[in-house]
């Protein structure tokens, strides 16, 4: 089913857990056959209509993730809050991309660091640069309309569609 | 360069207990991205991933049984890259019971006790896995 892009805002308080709490995710894609991919992600942010993500991916396999992009649109973006395992999902459509501009550095940057105070009790001995390793820096930026909104935090109630919201 | 078996060195990544991140597909062409708690190694060319509840990503597999699972080497800064193709579902026999013994330990250490269980071993066979080392910053913030 397609959803009219117009009637789709990201709720504040995912805004808020976006931009100050959550500190990984995950990008899906697939390819014309059917065939899924994945691609890590170095940092997100939410446009300024609430109806965009702006998501920074490393250099890994660009070329297959924007043929897949330019070809289907189709898009998943999984963004979880460690440790306390706070997941959503957002689906929707591929809208444009562009290179790299110095405040994506920033962006994965915070990333990184917040990234690293949540997995530090885990890794307690671990040299700094090693768990900042996990978040690459940003090599290409891609805009996506978000269509979908689904609760992924463990549980039963994972799968949930949150926006729009499921009919009763 | 992708290869076709689980190679010796994936094991101990595979059995380190991080998380996973598991990417589907549904019949209609949309994609379905989630965390997962365990890829557990089965054989050279085979692995399973637990079902846990009746999620997207169960039903994406049985219409489509193409799936991707990324894997993280955090240590080693880099990632394990496995593309899959669902065969069959286990609810019983030794890579469930050894399943089921790890998920347990896992939903332990990670506070998810009660919510974690499983309900079937899902058997996938390997159709590639690729190591991609993460890349060096080195812009001033690095």
């Amino acid at each position: 089913m397609d959803f009219i892009a117009c009637d789709i805002l990201i709720p504040g308080k995912l805004i808020r857990f976006l931009e100050q709490y959550a500190n990984v995710a995950y990008a899906g894609i697939r390819d014309r056959d059917l065939v899924p991919f994945g691609h890590r992600v170095s940092g997100w942010r939410v446009g300024a209509d609430q109806r965009s993500i702006t998501i920074l991916f490393p250099d890994e396999f660009l070329p297959r993730l924007l043929e897949s992009l330019q070809h289907n649109r189709e898009l998943a973006l999984t963004v979880e809050e460690f440790p306390s395992h706070e997941t959503y999902q957002f689906k929707g459509h591929y809208l444009r991309h562009r290179g790299i501009e110095d405040g994506d550095f920033d962006i994965a940057d915070r990333l990184r660091r917040r990234w690293v105070k949540s997995i530090r009790p885990i890794f307690a001995d671990a040299p700094e640069d090693v768990l900042k390793g996990f978040v690459s820096p940003p090599s290409l930026a891609v805009d996506f309309e978000v269509l979908e909104i689904y609760l992924q935090t463990p549980g039963p109630g994972a799968g949930t569609r949150l926006v729009p919201p499921m009919e009763r | 360069m992708p290869m076709t078996r689980l190679p010796s060195e994936i094991r101990p990544v595979l059995d380190s207990g991080t998380p996973a991140v598991m990417v589907t597909c549904s019949a209609d062409g949309k994609p379905n991205t989630t965390v997962i708690s365990q890829v557990y190694y089965v054989d050279e060319t085979h692995a399973a991933l637990s079902f846990q509840f009746f999620s997207k990503t169960i039903k994406n597999v049985r219409e489509n049984p193409r799936a991707f699972v990324c894997v993280f080497e955090i240590a080693g800064q880099a990632h394990w890259a496995l593309q899959l193709e669902f065969e069959r579902s286990e609810t019983e026999g030794p890579v469930f019971d050894a399943m089921d013994m790890q998920i347990e330990a896992i939903a332990s250490m990670t506070g998810m006790s009660g919510i974690f269980k499983l309900r079937a071993a899902d058997i996938y066979r390997v159709v590639s896995v690729e190591r991609v080392q993460h890349q060096a910053w080195t812009s001033p913030t690095a």
